[in-house]
């Protein structure tokens, strides 16, 4: 997924999941902000660019490489922070130039995606951009670095990497992480200052709304698990509380003959179902009923060897229950 | 003591070995009572009280008349306990409600036979015919109650076929029979005035007659079956008894 270089660091690996995203905004637009924000998720990466306060591009990018932007990109945002448990918040100021730099990146149109360093005759392509003038930037990166060399027709204006703050006109990273195994380039077209939108989406968009329909979207998604999850957990139980109902029936009816199943039908009504069976103070009660019941049906050794029967059943049942 | 012995040298063997009979019976349905459900105690304390009725024959103090009616009346709830047991038993079968305190049968029955005891104090001493009278209530009372056990029996008995206990009920309906038979005859002769009692009464120089002579064959043979069934039913109660405990062992 598309990974910038950090920049002055702010705040990093904040836990997404106890963040609200329109205080975050807020404080980033109160506070005129300038540099941008990335949401790092397991799927997803969102970056949020500040210029002065005004959030001017936000991008989605998922594990395909299918991109989102403006108010989508905002509503996913927002439902990922809800629904997802893991996820960071890195915070990096930049100069303006550099902001705009990202900005008009994240603007453009890509030419050539994660082609592998090694597999590209680098110096063709250079001369290609400088031949075509092109205003674009030339991403080389590896899993968990990168550095970007942005160029203004044709020419280069300067890099990006980790820790810079501004444009740099060192290339000394550059070249470190080009040299690094597994190395790749992205290569974007990327449109003028002057045909970029300036808007600001936090004005554009109603933040809490968004926010606050993605939180009830999750709640009730969640009461809906949780109720699904509640039924289903409820449908077992009753199917265990039955079986564990034919076992007590057919352990009496074993010693008591036919009348038994009776019997032990008529105690577990008395103890308001077979939910009993595995309470406590129920259980009592019932097997109580139950013997004294079995008193006038069977011999004092037959009731012993039921009654060990049906409390070892009933305090297995408790246990595992 | 000495009037004891006297008494027994007095009494007809088999009257004694009546007695004697209906008194192990007693001791062994009293005992069984104690160490089981309430159920089981209205129907021991009713086959019990039956050795009390009947042993007005060692009483030494039967010529009060008074006591010698109270024997009968004894009799009388004595069946009218085995009747309320085997209906409770019955109510158990079909419903498996058990309810109450051994406590109240026992307290219930020595309430109303104080009651019956104050009944015959506060009244006039019957006499022979009077007592007769109290006789045939109680054997009236017997028979048909005996008929509502057979089938009280026969029905709790399909309800717990497959139980250790059923086979007893088996044996209470013989119980049952025999003391049908003992009761029944022994009614059958005093409703046509063939009983000794009668006899005995006619004989105290009174206007009223009977025609005995004109049925010997019959007022032998109700004479006979009065006897007899009333030993077996002695002999049926003790084994019933003993056979129950053993099974619910």
């Amino acid at each position: 997924m598309f990974l910038l270089p950090k920049g002055s660091p702010l705040f990093e690996n904040l836990a997404a999941s106890k963040l609200k995203l329109p205080e975050v905004l807020s404080k980033l637009s109160t506070a005129a902000f300038t540099g941008y924000a990335s949401f790092i998720f397991p799927a997803t990466t969102t970056l949020l660019v500040f210029e002065s306060g005004k959030l001017v591009s936000i991008q989605q990018e998922d594990q395909r490489g299918e991109q989102k932007n403006g108010f989508e990109a905002l509503t996913e945002l927002a439902e990922k922070i809800v629904t997802s448990t893991s996820g960071t918040l890195n915070v990096y100021k930049l100069s303006k130039d550099l902001t705009a730099c990202i900005h008009s990146l994240l603007q453009g149109e890509i030419l050539y995606k994660a082609q592998e360093l090694k597999l590209i005759d680098i110096k063709s392509l250079l001369d290609k951009i400088k031949s075509d003038q092109m205003n674009g930037c030339l991403r080389i990166y590896t899993a968990d670095r990168s550095a970007m060399i942005f160029y203004k027709e044709g020419n280069p204006l300067g890099f990006f990497h980790d820790g810079s703050q501004d444009i740099e006109t060192s290339s000394v990273e550059s070249q470190k992480i080009a040299t690094m195994p597994g190395a790749k380039i992205d290569l974007y077209s990327t449109q003028g200052a002057e045909a970029l939108m300036d808007m600001d989406l936090l004005q554009v968009t109603n933040v809490q709304t968004i926010w606050d329909t993605a939180v009830e979207r999750q709640q009730s998604e969640s009461a809906k698990v949780s109720q699904e999850r509640q039924e289903r957990d409820r449908k077992i139980m009753a199917l265990k509380l039955n079986d564990l109902e034919e076992q007590l029936k057919t352990i009496v009816s074993e010693y008591c003959g036919k009348v038994g199943r009776a019997m032990v039908d008529k105690e577990l009504s008395d103890q308001g179902g077979n939910f009993c069976i595995i309470d406590e103070n129920g259980a009592a009660k019932l097997l109580a009923g139950i013997e004294r019941g079995a008193k006038l049906l069977i011999s004092a050794t037959n009731i012993r060897a039921m009654m060990e029967k049906l409390t070892n059943l009933v305090q297995t049942a408790q246990s595992d229950l | 003591m000495e009037k004891v012995i006297e008494i027994l040298s007095q009494i007809n063997p088999f009257d004694l070995t009546l007695v004697i009979l209906w008194g192990l019976a007693g001791v062994i349905s009293f005992y069984f009572s104690i160490g089981n459900a309430r159920v089981w105690t209205s129907i021991a304390i009713g086959f019990f009280l039956i050795f009390i009725s009947q042993a007005y024959a060692i009483n030494p103090y039967l010529q009060y008349y008074k006591l010698s009616a109270f024997h009968y009346i004894i009799g009388t709830v004595a069946i009218m306990l085995i009747t309320h047991g085997f209906l409770e038993y019955y109510v158990f079968c079909k419903t498996f409600e058990i309810s109450g305190k051994k406590i109240v049968v026992y307290l219930t029955t020595l309430l109303i036979l104080a009651a019956s005891g104050v009944f015959l104090l506060i009244n006039p001493t019957p006499g022979p015919n009077t007592i007769r009278n109290i006789k045939m209530v109680e054997n009236a009372i017997w028979v048909f109650l005996c008929l509502m056990n057979l089938e009280l029996v026969r029905k709790i008995y399909l309800s717990i076929k497959d139980s250790d206990i059923s086979k007893g009920f088996i044996a209470f309906g013989i119980v049952f029979f025999f003391i049908f038979l003992w009761k029944g005859s022994e009614l059958y002769l005093q409703v046509y005035l063939w009983d000794k009692d009668w006899q005995d009464i006619i004989a105290m120089a009174t206007d009223e007659v009977t025609d005995i002579d004109q049925y010997p064959l019959r007022v032998q043979l109700s004479q006979q079956v009065n006897k007899y069934a009333g030993l077996l039913s002695g002999l049926s109660v003790g084994g019933t008894f003993t056979y129950i405990y053993r099974l619910l062992k």
